[in-house]
């Protein structure tokens, strides 16, 4: 087999790299504080300079506690960030969200792209001593496709990774061991692909590839990661107190860590807090260094410097049930509602958290293409089908209507009984009622599983939901739309489209990076021609994080915040 | 065992005869007990109002409930603003009254007390609305706060009532019979009842807004599940307490029958807890609709009771705390008048109290 | 007597077995499921059914359930904490929320009782109006507000006490919410003893004691107090129960690791093990002390007889 060594500081800028999401301006500060401290990890060796370390632990403040310490069955944003506080993979993600080395050193990628060979550092070392070995991956990997561990993310090995055998093993059909990752030596993984696959390394900093200690993890049994006890770390903290669903608990800085010198907080100190208002007067007493502040407080804290919106990834839209309700499988029904929507009003007077309006079917700022470009940057690219425009909206309503020879409509429309998509429906209803004439939206408030049971069942006629992103590629986005996928809630089906997707997934397009790029364009354009859902707008986070405190990095995929480069000034 | 057996053994001195109810019946007056009742009613009713209305707080409390109902059913039309109606360009306003705002209160300014400091501002000028005028001013979709707040106060007026209603007739009535009969009627009844109540509330309450279509009557049907407990507890305690008492034995001895004992007899002497009791399941029933609301299963948006406008103004406590005043000021006065009326109601209904 | 409560104690065990039937049978009614995410395939669904037995019938599933709770095991979590024993994840917080249940109840009903026999016995004065004012903000204000006022003023504004609970000074933090909880308790048992008294106060009696030469406190406590002491037991016995298991919002404000916040959370997400525990944790405590009340009862008031057999 031929191979060509790559070096990885070149190989960033083939693959899709996740770009900041800066939400509105305020964000920009964010980055910019970043960036100078991240420069310094670039470098593989760890031979930082070793500054003095802070004497003060970083306060944090969570909205939700952790619902999994273990890597392969974690699937919530909190989880994988508290995991990778103590968990290091292959690749870690840099400030700008690029893959970076982490345990692998460097890599190496056959000649065809499917398979890569990792050589691993080997002063990697877990917390009980034990040095971090290719088989640590291997097990790790076979637990999130094990059909006993049921790991929910065990996709992203199969589908989004494209993993050897995989899928088969997922489905029962194979014994985990046939899974196309080994250990070729204790520093040397071998992992062979189905196919080229673009954004992989991207990948290697999702907990879901994490390693597990086996000998470790066989020793503790059943309870593993459920206290400071059964988990192990291998990354730049401890984790030090712990419970299950824990309010408050605590991690402390790794000293045997390989890139130790280069970790200046003592600390973390993690508080849940579910009221906004508690966060918001503990941030001001001092006791959080960053917290969330929800849409009514921002009046509060817009014009404090310590106020920061990040972008959170997650596209907010509603999913009409095309193929179970009559009415909405006409387009021209589809096209008014989604024209009659004002989506600067959702975002500007009801969030007022830095969410933006969006008009694309894949959100912007967080897949950049191969020329460096933002795949959703043009957010006026399908104007003619989506946008604010009330004349529009009753043009094609009064079409659709008559098409349809009815004069007036009632609409169910599913809602999560949180705060946020409570508030959004209401809006929604208010916009779609005053636009249109004759529509009427009735609001049905459930239980998020609940929701997204109904949606699932085709239960439903208007539904409000979310997608965040997998993976820094459109297609965790477009890869919903195809027939049959089990997110493809309306039950919409277009054969060109699935041609489209089938393509940019396993065929031809693999290798060709700009060819796929503007298939995903053309894909992208038949969703929002037949207005398969209604983008609403691209979430974000607004945060306090103190001026004290510098060098978090904050994305919007996979590890949404990253505390290893955090400084805090006493 | 029929009758005639078990009589004719205890002849034959076989088994000790124990005699049953109908052996006590009143002779040649069977279901006429009642004789005398209706000129004793006629007076004690006259009676009650005359106490109740000797009672200054009593009538207060009546003519606030009065009002705050009158308020319900007219006040969302006093404005041309409607609950539901948004306008985005006009949210967060302070209260802005006409005439009032020349004394300089509810002018329409408000505080902000934000992290860099605080200042007065006054949105109306600002964004300069001369002729808008918010009452109790308005929430973050720039809805009135006035309409909404009687709109609410009226659904958690229908739901208060219902609950309280179910709570008479369906609590009283099993705690009476529970407790007079006691025994192994006592027994069966308890225990169903602790099974009833011995799953919590909250968990009878969410499971049936999920599997039926959430809204008021779903609300007022899932109360009527859980808050009778509380009232049938009150009704056994009391019977308990009294069931012994000489007045019982006499009319029983007199062959009253048991339903007669349990209603006439002894209800109207319990009537002083019974009727504190009803005006504590109103509030019970408001905060369980509010406690809905807050886990966001209440009335579903962008409808209204007062229990989910106190949800709604608490994330806005500490940025415009206007907002969750109205609501928390109908919600207390509702509350106090209740008792108000509870207290008056009491005293001219118990018989006992007549001296005092 | 001992009879009576042996028997008393058997049915109530015969009832809990029937409540878990019940919980179990309200568990399959419930809709959705809890993995019904978003990012699972069906035959992963089908996978987690089998693993965790949810794929057998209900009769069975129950009698395994009561098999291994006998044996202390009450099944693992399935979404809250994932894969964690319920007995793990319960023993720490329900401590926790008994101890300010218990310090709510403490103050409520002290507090309420004061108040309460304050208004009976100055009935009609401008003390008994402003118990009863008091009383009705404490049933008219919900908890939630209460609590970011209290919050608000005594913990961010003059900071006498921590905002948010903390396990490093268990006894200040919890300080605030549970004056905040005990509001409600408060003012129902000052309501139930205004009226109670005042009942007592005016029976015959009551009047015959006094004619004794019986006066001041031994009248008020020893004679009127005790009688009216049935019915705020009976109204503060759910309530125990009710504060002792936790609330949902007082956690939620102070970030309180307890077990209301839990049961919220585990009836949205179909996380079926943590609510029957819980439930079943909830049902125990109330038929325990509805037991206590009932053999109570027989103490306060001799008048009621427990033992009536053979009617």
């Amino acid at each position: 087999m031929k191979k060509t060594k790559a070096a990885l500081a070149v190989l960033t800028a083939a693959a899709m790299v996740v770009g900041m999401t800066g939400c509105g301006s305020s964000s920009s500060s964010a980055t910019t504080e970043t960036s100078s401290s991240a420069s310094a990890s670039e470098g593989a060796g760890g031979s930082g300079e070793a500054s003095a370390a802070g004497t003060s632990d970083l306060n944090i403040m969570l909205e939700t506690s952790v619902m999994s310490l273990d890597p392969q069955q974690a699937t919530d944003g909190t989880s994988f960030e508290v995991i990778a506080d103590y968990t290091d993979g292959l690749m870690q993600m840099d400030a700008d969200g690029q893959a970076v080395p982490a345990i692998a050193e460097s890599y190496d990628l056959s000649e065809d792209g499917t398979v890569y060979t990792f050589h691993l550092r080997d002063d990697a070392v877990w917390s009980n001593g034990d040095p971090v070995t290719a088989s640590d991956f291997v097990f790790g990997w076979q637990r999130a496709v094990d059909p006993a561990i049921a790991s929910e993310y065990a996709y992203m090995l199969s589908d989004i990774g494209q993993v050897k055998n995989a899928a088969e093993i997922i489905a029962g059909e194979m014994d985990k061991s046939e899974l196309g990752v080994t250990a070729v030596d204790d520093h040397t993984l071998e992992v062979t692909l189905n196919v080229p696959v673009s954004y992989f390394l991207s990948l290697m900093y999702f907990p879901t590839f994490y390693p597990v200690n086996q000998a470790f993890y066989e020793s503790v049994g059943d309870t593993f990661a459920t206290s400071p006890e059964t988990t192990l770390s291998n990354g730049a903290f401890i984790l030090d107190s712990y419970e299950p669903a824990a309010t408050a608990f605590h991690l402390t800085k790794n000293p045997d860590y390989y890139d130790a010198d280069k970790v200046q907080l003592p600390g973390l100190n993690y508080q849940v807090i579910q009221d906004s208002q508690q966060a918001l007067m503990s941030y001001q007493t001092g006791d959080l260094d960053i917290t969330l502040v929800n849409g009514e407080q921002v009046d509060q804290v817009k014009d404090d410097p310590e106020f920061k919106t990040i972008g959170a990834g997650y596209l907010w839209y509603v999913s009409p049930n095309i193929d179970g309700v009559p009415e909405l499988a006409n387009l021209n029904v589809r096209l008014a509602m989604t024209f009659a929507i004002d989506r600067d009003a959702i975002t500007g007077d009801v969030l007022k958290d830095g969410s933006a309006p969006a008009y694309t079917a894949v959100p912007p700022q967080f897949a950049t293409g191969p020329d460096g470009s933002d795949f959703s940057e043009d957010q006026t690219k399908f104007s003619d089908v989506c946008a604010y425009d009330a004349d529009k909206a009753v043009e094609y309503w009064n079409q659709g209507l008559s098409e349809l020879g009815i004069s007036s409509l009632t609409l169910d429309m599913i809602v999560d009984a949180d705060d946020a998509p409570q508030k959004v429906a209401q809006v929604l209803k208010e916009q779609w009622e005053t636009t249109l004439p004759g529509l009427t939206v009735n609001l049905v408030v459930e239980p998020k599983k609940q929701r997204v049971e109904d949606m699932q069942n085709g239960n439903f006629q208007l539904g409000l939901t979310r997608w965040g992103p997998d993976y820094a590629d459109p297609m965790t986005y477009l890869g919903m739309w195809v027939t049959g996928n089990s997110n493809n809630y309306g039950l919409w089906s277009n054969e060109e489209y699935d041609a489209i997707i089938a393509e940019c997934t396993t065929g031809d397009l693999c290798t060709d990076a700009e060819g796929r790029w503007a298939r995903l364009y053309d894909a992208e354009k038949i969703v929002m021609d037949e207005a398969v859902i209604y983008p609403l707008y691209a979430q974000c986070n607004a945060e306090m994080v103190s001026s004290s405190v510098s060098g978090i990095e904050f994305h919007p995929v996979a590890l949404n915040r990253v505390y290893k480069n955090a400084v805090k000034a006493e | 065992m029929p009758k005639e057996s078990k009589m004719a053994l205890a002849a034959a001195g076989e088994v000790p005869y124990v005699p049953s109810d109908e052996d006590f019946r009143l002779k040649n007056n069977a279901g006429e007990i009642a004789i005398d009742t209706n000129f004793a009613a006629q007076s004690f009713w006259k009676d009650v109002l005359i106490r109740y209305f000797r009672k200054i707080s009593a009538v207060v409390g009546l003519v606030l409930i009065i009002f705050i109902t009158a308020m319900a059913v007219v006040g969302p039309q006093m404005n041309d603003y409607t609950y539901s109606g948004q306008n985005l360009s006009q949210k967060n306003l302070a209260p802005r009254v006409k005439g009032l705002e020349n004394l300089g209160i509810f002018d329409g300014s408000e505080t902000m007390n934000t992290t860099t400091g605080s200042k007065k501002v006054n949105y109306y000028q600002e964004k300069e609305l001369d002729d808008v005028y918010y009452w109790f001013g308005s929430d973050n979709f720039g809805r009135d706060i006035w309409t909404r707040t009687w709109t609410g106060a009226r659904v958690s007026l229908i739901i208060a009532v219902a609950a309280a209603v179910i709570d008479m007739v369906i609590g009283m009535s099993y705690g009476l019979i529970s407790g007079y009969f006691g025994g192994k009627v006592d027994m069966i009844m308890q225990r169903f009842l602790e099974i009833a109540n011995g799953i919590p509330r909250l968990v009878i309450v969410t499971l049936l807004l999920l599997v039926l279509q959430p809204g008021m009557l779903t609300i007022i049907f899932a109360l009527m599940l859980t808050e009778w407990v509380g009232m049938s507890r009150i009704a056994r305690a009391e019977m308990l307490k009294l069931k012994e008492q000489e007045f019982v034995l006499a009319s029983r001895t007199l062959g009253a029958g048991s339903f007669f004992i349990i209603f006439r007899e002894v209800l109207p002497n319990i009537i002083g807890p019974i009727i504190t009791q009803v005006m504590f399941s109103i509030p019970t029933a408001i905060f369980t609709e509010a406690f809905l609301s807050f886990v966001g299963l209440g009335i579903p948006v962008p409808q209204c009771s007062l229990g989910s406008l106190i949800s709604e103004g608490f994330n806005s406590f500490t940025t415009h705390p206007y907002q969750i005043v109205p609501p928390i000021v109908v919600m207390a006065l509702l509350m106090l008048s209740f008792n108000l009326v509870a207290d008056g109601l009491r005293e001219a209904l118990d018989p006992k109290m007549k001296e005092m | 007597m001992k009879k009576y409560m042996l028997k008393r104690i058997l049915t109530s065990l015969f009832t809990l077995l029937a409540i878990l039937l019940v919980l179990f049978i309200l568990m399959q009614l419930m809709p959705g499921s809890p993995f019904n995410d978003e990012k699972l395939n069906d035959d992963q669904r089908l996978a987690l059914y089998a693993k965790y037995g949810l794929d057998q019938p209900v009769v069975v599933q129950f009698f395994k359930y009561v098999g291994n709770m006998l044996k202390g095991d009450f099944g693992v979590s399935y979404n809250i904490s994932k894969n964690t024993p319920i007995s793990q994840l319960i023993q720490t917080r329900l401590p926790i929320s008994i101890r300010i249940g218990g310090f709510a109840v403490g103050i409520g009903a002290v507090m309420g009782l004061v108040l309460g026999l304050i208004a009976a016995i100055k009935h009609d004065t401008i003390w008994d109006s402003l118990a009863t004012v008091i009383s009705v903000i404490g049933v008219s204000v919900p908890s939630y507000v209460f609590a970011l006022a209290l919050s608000y003023s005594l913990g961010f504004k003059l900071e006498w006490f921590p905002m948010l609970y903390s396990a490093k000074e268990a006894f200040q933090s919890s300080v605030l919410p549970s004056v905040a909880l005990s509001m409600f308790t408060m003012a129902s048992i000052a309501r139930f003893t205004r009226s109670e008294m005042l009942e007592v106060l005016g029976s015959d009696y009551m009047l015959l004691a006094e004619s004794k030469g019986i006066s001041g406190s031994a009248l008020i406590f020893r004679h009127a107090l005790r009688n009216a002491l049935i019915p705020i037991i009976t109204v503060l016995a759910p309530l125990i129960v009710d504060l002792m298991t936790g609330s949902l919002v007082v956690e939620k404000i102070f970030a309180i690791p307890g077990v209301g916040s839990l049961l919220v959370t585990a009836i949205q997400s179909n996380d079926y093990n943590v609510v029957i525990a819980l439930s079943f944790i909830y049902s125990a405590m109330y038929i325990g002390i509805m037991l206590v009340v009932d053999i109570l009862y027989g103490i306060i008031d001799p008048r009621i007889r427990l033992t009536k057999e053979g009617d």
